[in-house]
């Protein structure tokens, strides 16, 4: 390979400019195979590998998961069961008889509705307070907002099971505040869902805050010289100054945010289990719960998986058309 | 609200700079200084409020990783339960119960370890390749493969979890050690990465590959000499998202591992764990596994937050 490279080390581009006088044609006829052609292969032994194992995990997965929508397929002690397709059944059950599925979406959409915005303001907050000169201790400020970050998702989960347990502080903390914790949190089906959106706003927000701090800094401080010199209160520079200059950040964030709370499995996986009743089934741990864990089995839960997948994609695209302004001005 | 203590944070100062240049501030003034120096206080009890919301579980989870099961429990009420053991000699206890308790905790942090660095191999190697063919080698189906990432990119395709396990036991990849192979090689191709490397490739001039060329270098070996000394903080951002992303990885490793607990990375070990305390009471035990899990995470956190900022700022905007 690497000797038709030296030999066509003559091609007309990278020489100088008496030679490209010759018929570019005759470049690519050396040693009887073309330079081009060579190229494309190399271009294509780079990419192969990549796409070999694109194509095996990503797209045969998804075609599984289409073609057992149709099937009654399932886990079993011995393996997996052969399939047998029964048309549209599974989707007949997902939509007329399963309430389950329809609260799992309700508690994905109450925790998106909830969670992300909640997570963003204060991420946005933390960042502003940070950003201020004045500001002292801003190191120490910003690791013991940051802290939570460190902890994976997987840490804070058990973490925070043991702070709401019986003898856990928060449960002990509350009942001293004279709180009935006959019931504890995570056991409430109406606190248990608020425990995780806590948790997930507690850990995460010190991650998006420091991308919004980077973006805060680098807005050049002439601009706000400027503005204060024409006597724009301080008020109208954060409208005018501020928000317009972190808005492609803003937007990047939160369809990122977005986007990962939909798919929101760990907590509810590792915390509840999807209980207590039911009050904490998110789609995804749904969908990987229905397969794990039998009920109506692996096609059941592929029906569910393509159904999700659709509803998922259509919000994405939507939030990218609504925010691609915003990326092509950060560009 | 934030803005308006801002708004009074520069405004204490403007005022101090006055009463300087005065000298001596009407009484008034002083008045009004004294009452922004207030609000200042004010701000600061806030913030220090708000340190204690995000750090006491992580203290807390420290400190009682330092106690026995009746320290804990007794100092459950108090203070003291953000504070490690009184007496020093029982600061290790738990973390000594852990190795000994759980044959396999070493061998998961071990596993853990192993999990990440292949991974972090395979996919520099792979997605860089892959990055670099689409931004400077022209070949049949550059386009195609170009939009086919683009696309992936804005469609969130993760709910095929459990049908990547089915194609993987049909592979042969989930029974015995084979697991290790199946949970490892789904997660080296990125399209994600495959794309950061490709933004971060066009920003490279052209000359240089030029110049590799006319000495007589290779495809190959133009991308390993020339490009990647160029691009060294594309690899390390790439490199540090995946070790995150790898150690923190929960819900395939789950699927993958539940039966086998010498293979479980430290994340899923971390239930069995926790079912021990569970059974005994003993939350020590737990927290010693949740801290040491932490620290390999927080170590990177600490020494690369730069190139973390510089990632998640360039594979969002570019």
């Amino acid at each position: 390979m690497q000797d038709v490279h030296t030999a066509s080390g003559s091609e007309p581009r990278n020489i100088l400019p008496q030679k490209p006088k010759k018929p570019k044609k005759a470049y690519f006829k050396l040693f009887g195979t073309s330079y081009k052609k060579n190229d494309s292969l190399v271009g294509i032994g780079f990419i192969l590998p990549a796409c070999v194992l694109g194509i095996l995990f990503i797209f045969v997965p998804i075609a599984i998961s289409l073609t057992y929508a149709f099937t009654d397929m399932d886990f079993t002690d011995v393996g997996i069961r052969p399939p047998h397709f029964i048309g549209f059944e599974n989707f007949r059950i997902m939509f007329a008889e399963d309430k389950i599925i329809w609260k799992a979406l309700g508690n994905t959409f109450l925790f998106v509705v909830v969670a992300v915005p909640v997570q963003l303001a204060v991420a946005l907050g933390l960042a502003l307070i940070l950003n201020m000169k004045k500001l002292r201790c801003n190191t120490f400020f910003r690791w013991a907002f940051f802290m939570p970050v460190m902890l994976s998702l997987a840490v804070t989960s058990f973490l925070w099971i043991n702070l709401v347990s019986r003898t856990g502080l928060v449960t002990v903390m509350l009942e001293k505040i004279g709180f009935n914790m006959d019931k504890l949190l995570l056991e409430n089906p109406n606190t248990a869902m608020g425990v995780i959106i806590f948790v997930s706003v507690w850990q995460g927000a010190g991650y998006q805050m420091l991308i919004f701090l980077s973006g805060l800094k680098n807005i050049p401080p002439e601009l706000y010289e400027a503005a204060s010199l024409d006597g724009a209160s301080p008020a109208k520079m954060f409208l005018s100054i501020t928000l317009p200059a972190i808005k492609p950040t803003f937007s990047f964030v939160a369809v990122t945010t977005l986007i990962g709370a939909f798919k929101l499995i760990t907590q509810p996986m590792i915390m509840t289990q999807g209980g207590p009743d039911n009050s904490t089934y998110t789609m995804s741990y749904f969908i990987y719960d229905r397969a794990r864990n039998g009920g109506k089995g692996l096609g059941y839960s592929s029906a569910v998986a393509f159904f999700y997948t659709i509803v998922m994609a259509t919000i994405a695209l939507v939030l990218r058309k609504l925010t691609s302004g915003d990326n092509t001005e950060a560009k | 609200m934030e803005n308006t203590i801002s708004t009074e944070l520069d405004e204490v100062s403007v005022s101090a700079k006055r009463t300087k240049q005065k000298r001596n501030g009407t009484p008034r003034e002083n008045a009004i200084l004294a009452g922004k120096i207030t609000g200042k206080t004010l701000f600061y009890i806030f913030l220090a409020a708000l340190c204690v919301l995000f750090l006491f579980p992580v203290v807390w989870m420290i400190a009682n990783s330092m106690k026995t099961k009746e320290e804990i429990d007794s100092a459950m009420n108090t203070f003291w339960t953000f504070l490690p053991s009184a007496r020093p000699a029982n600061w290790f206890q738990a973390y000594g119960k852990m190795f000994t308790a759980y044959t396999y905790f070493g061998r998961s942090i071990f596993n853990s370890f192993l999990y990440c660095g292949i991974t972090i191999l395979a996919m520099l190697v792979l997605n860089s390749l892959a990055g670099y063919a689409l931004t400077r080698i022209v070949f049949p189906g550059h386009k195609v493969i170009t939009t086919i990432i683009l696309l992936l990119l804005i469609v969130p395709v993760e709910t095929s979890v459990v049908s990547t396990y089915v194609l993987l036991s049909a592979l042969g990849l989930t029974r015995g050690e084979a697991s290790i192979l199946g949970y490892l090689i789904t997660g080296f191709v990125s399209p994600m990465y495959i794309f950061m490397f490709r933004s971060y490739f066009m920003g490279i001039p052209k000359e240089l590959e030029e110049a590799a060329y006319i000495d007589g270098c290779g495809k190959l070996r133009t991308f390993f000499q020339v490009i990647v000394p160029c691009c060294k903080p594309v690899f390390a951002t790439v490199a540090i998202f995946t070790f995150m992303g790898q150690w923190n990885e929960y819900v395939f490793a789950q699927l993958m591992f539940s039966g086998r607990q010498d293979l479980m990375p430290l994340q899923v070990f971390l239930q069995l764990v926790q079912k021990g305390t569970d059974a005994s009471g003993d939350m020590s035990v737990t927290m010693a596994a949740l801290t040491f899990g932490t620290i390999p995470i927080a170590i990177v956190y600490i020494f690369c937050q730069k190139y973390i900022v510089e990632g998640v700022a360039f594979s969002g905007l570019k």
